[in-house]
């Protein structure tokens, strides 16, 4: 019998089971692509000391560790985004793998064993650098494992009498690093030399203490020193903490059990993955975005996904992407793609299992490069997280249609919005110091629809499972801005289905009390990643608005500011001014006082049919805002008195079945539809960065379904 | 015996088959893509994301240049098995192929599904 991955024909002249870029001063990608390490001396001395009992103490003991570090970090920190929870702290085995993990970013946990891997093998030994007690490093390099320029990781090695025990990690969103643009994020870079500064595991601090020469280098390279220095110092303190109680452990238990139970949780998630893995159907899953961006430019990009489940593995397999273009920064690498689907595995597919690299264990990942998707060397990186949660969303579909038979159907659902308008503001904030750094109201995402309920509204971080939008006086007095509206209202701005997607959570924001400096990014301007579930429609797309010399501030001194929402701003204009309706990617503009921007980062999709939707949640929806009168009546279908909201059932059941009996009237067989389907084709200008049509790897593909390619 | 594989799809084991949960009808061999035995009807988008700002692209809904809404109906009910929101003229996905023999043997022995 064949197997169903004999099935997988790759592309000759590209790579898939590495990245598209070889070594370089800092960075061994060949490194990054290692699975967790074979049993170091130590790890297999103690690998049978703890009993199975003894074990589940010890992980949750090691739990309770980086839980604490998280609240260390987050208490001293005065960095926005990292207070809002785009951070995450966590253990790792002495040969650099992650073994225990926070509640926060997950895939940040998932990048940082890049740094302490390249450690040991190339400066451990190197008597320029070398590895010792009390040692800090710290790195950000894409090319060696980070996300862009803008995560930060440092980290620490335990000792215990001169034996390498373990590691104590951070990562983390930082506001600024020193790009040519405010925040880091440049949509028109056409480099990664224009994105600011890149350290590859540096040791920036002995003996327990950053070394002030370091510290002077970097804060003299960002825009925001001051948040700069304080993040920094709260980040070492957050590793101490963690070197601390690891110790106590040590003391407690012995090294060799410490860092032999922390590489058999590793060894204990793995199991577990394949184990859920074997009761969920073998077969050959797809789904597939595009993106509607490069970064400066417009234009198609074409992102699939192939999953092969088979017994107790899966093959993520994400070929015919769209070449690199290297005119924008939307370009990801290879681990970047992989670290990124524990956004999905880890708090979807795997939930309940312990999260560290174990999970991934059964996985194989097989990413196209040189592509957007797996990026060569020089390329700009950092918007290449839009590539990788492209493909995160396609796996959580993907996900979503294997688990529906299977013991774990309560994880199915839509996927978390990912459609992004990321404002980048810099200046003065109310202290007086300089800020930078994104508005974390893009972590009230509306979630998908689920198989049982409603998305949640304003749910979190797409990146983690336990995040914060912020609070608005906090915003106020740390952000060069301030927060005039917050809320949910975004009529008809959300996937409709018979479980309908949640809304994301909506800001209006105003340059107060100074000018400032706002760039942006983001995708999902004509098109959108926020994709439906069996047959629910999809979260909308999500440009930017900003409105100018308007008349807020006026309205604010007389007292008659009306309550402002996404649907009354955008189809209402309900403030005087100008109005740009633009692309999420704009360059650094100077704004004035009282200039207005809205912000969210959008609603998930829907999940079934629209016509099964419950008219009485139907009219909840009306009631609070959530949908128009016309998507009750064009969309659902639903026929209602207007002023009291009373469905009529009747009326409306012969609605849905007129609208059923239209369907099977005005849909097509098949064999008649796909021949007028496949003679279409975009607009040229929009395939200009897409390669070839339909298939960018594939000149003249013409089956009607993608992925069948000889 | 029938094994429920999506919300609005089963198989049925025994003859092979793509049917619809729904209705009970029958759509096509579980061996081919179910979206072969659908009815396919191809949207405007902003025919159910009404545009929300009056600019002519960025106003919140999608643009017809970029994607078009293909919805896949059964032929018996007209229930809306799935959608798929792609570039005009892009080739469908194949979303799921169960591996049908693996399937059976999951299910020998007459097993609930
Ligand atoms: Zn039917």
């Amino acid at each position: 019998m064949t197997s169903l991955r004999d099935q997988i024909k790759l592309h000759e002249g590209l790579v898939y089971d590495r990245h598209a870029y070889g070594k370089g001063p800092g960075w061994d990608p060949e490194l990054i692509v290692e699975k967790a390490a074979p049993l170091s001396a130590i790890e297999r001395e103690g690998y049978d000391l703890l009993s199975d009992v003894e074990l589940e103490i010890f992980y949750h003991k090691m739990l309770t560790i980086v839980e604490e570090a998280r609240e260390v970090w987050q208490n001293l920190s005065i960095s926005d985004i990292i207070l809002a929870g785009d951070m995450s702290t966590a253990v790792f085995t002495p040969s650099g793998d992650l073994a225990v993990a926070s509640t926060g970013i997950h895939f940040h946990a998932l990048l940082n064993y890049a740094q302490s891997k390249f450690i040991l093998k190339y400066y451990r030994d190197d008597p320029t650098v070398g590895l010792r007690d009390g040692d800090i490093f710290f790195f950000n390099n894409p090319l060696a494992g980070s996300t862009h320029a803008p995560d930060m990781f440092t980290a620490m090695p335990v000792f215990h009498e001169g034996e390498l025990v373990a590691w104590a990690e951070v990562g983390g969103h930082q506001g600024d690093c020193g790009s040519v643009s405010p925040g880091g994020f440049n949509p028109y870079a056409t480099s990664r030399f224009e994105e600011g500064f890149h350290m590859a595991g540096v040791k920036i601090g002995e003996n327990f203490r950053i070394r002030k020469d370091m510290l002077d280098y970097l804060c003299g390279s960002v825009r925001n020193p001051f948040v700069f220095a304080v993040e920094l110092r709260s980040r070492v303190a957050t590793c101490l903490r963690m070197r601390d109680r690891i110790l106590r452990e040590v003391e407690r238990r012995g090294p060799a059990a410490v860092s032999g139970g922390l590489r058999r949780l590793i060894d204990r998630s793995s199991e577990l993955a394949s184990d859920r893995l074997r009761q969920i159907n073998d077969g050959v899953y797809r789904s597939i975005l595009f993106n509607d961006t490069i970064g400066a430019e417009k234009g198609l990009v074409r992102i699939p996904v192939t999953v092969i489940k088979e017994g107790g593995e899966m093959t993520i397999l994400v070929q015919g992407v769209s070449p690199p273009n290297g005119k924008g920064p939307v370009h990801a690498t290879w681990h970047l793609v992989r670290a990124s689907q524990a956004v999905y595995l880890f708090a979807y597919f795997f939930r309940g299992l312990m999260p560290n690299v174990g999970l991934f264990e059964p996985l194989t990942f097989l990413i196209e490069g040189p592509s957007v998707a797996n990026s060569p060397e020089d390329v700009a990186h950092t918007e290449g997280t839009i590539i990788s949660a492209a493909v995160v969303q396609s796996f959580h579909i993907i996900g979503s249609k294997m688990l529906f038979d299977s013991p774990f159907r309560e994880n199915v659902s839509a996927p978390f919005s990912r459609n992004m308008v990321a404002l980048v503001f810099y200046g003065s904030n109310l202290f007086g110091y300089r800020a930078t750094g994104i508005t974390s109201t893009g972590n009230g995402a509306g979630q998908g629809a689920r198989f049982d309920g409603d998305g949640e509204h304003s749910t979190g971080f797409y990146w983690a499972s336990m995040t914060d939008a912020g609070e608005v006086e906090e915003f106020d007095a740390r952000y060069p801005f301030t927060i005039i509206a917050r809320g949910l209202l975004g009529t008809d701005y959300h996937g409709f289905g018979m479980y309908r997607g949640g809304s994301a959570l909506i800001e209006v924001s105003m340059a107060y009390p100074n000018p400032v400096v706002m760039t942006s990014w983001g995708t999902s301007d004509v098109i959108s990643h926020n994709p439906g579930l069996f047959g629910g429609y999809w979260g909308p797309p999500n440009p930017r608005l900003t409105i100018t010399k308007n008349d807020a501030l006026k309205l604010m001194a007389e007292g008659a500011l009306p309550e402002l929402t996404h649907h009354s701003l955008a189809a209402e204009r309900q403030l005087g001014g100008d109005y740009a309706f633009e692309s999420s990617s704009v360059n650094p503009k100077e704004f004035e006082i009282g200039d207005v921007f809205l912000c969210d980062t959008g609603s998930g999709g829907g999940y079934g049919d629209v016509l099964e939707r419950d008219p009485e949640a139907v009219m909840t929806d009306v009631r609070e805002g959530m949908i128009s009168a016309d998507v009750a009546s064009r969309v659902y279908r639903v026929v209602y008195n207007e002023e009291t909201l009373r469905v009529d059932h009747a009326a409306t059941e012969a609605l849905r079945n007129e609208e059923r009996q239209a369907r099977i009237a005005r849909g097509k067989r098949f064999d008649d539809f796909i021949g007028g389907w496949l003679a279409q084709k975009p607009k040229e200008h929009l395939l200009t960065y897409y390669g070839d049509w339909p298939d960018p790897r594939v000149p003249g593909y013409d089956k009607p379904f993608w992925g069948e390619h000889d | 015996m029938r094994v429920r594989i999506t919300e609005y799809l089963d198989i049925d084991l025994e003859r092979e088959f793509w049917c619809c949960n729904r209705c009970g009808g029958d759509l096509i061999s579980a061996r081919e893509p179910y979206k072969r035995g659908c009815l396919l009807h191809e949207r405007d988008p902003r025919e159910i994301h009404k545009p929300i700002s009056d600019h002519p692209v960025f106003n919140y809904s999608f643009d017809p240049d970029w994607v078009r809404i293909i919805e896949f109906y059964c032929p018996h009910c007209g229930v809306m098995v799935e959608n798929e929101y792609l570039p005009p003229g892009h080739p469908l996905t194949n979303d799921i192929q169960p591996d049908i023999d693996a399937l059976k043997r999951k299910h020998a022995g007459g097993g609930a599904s």
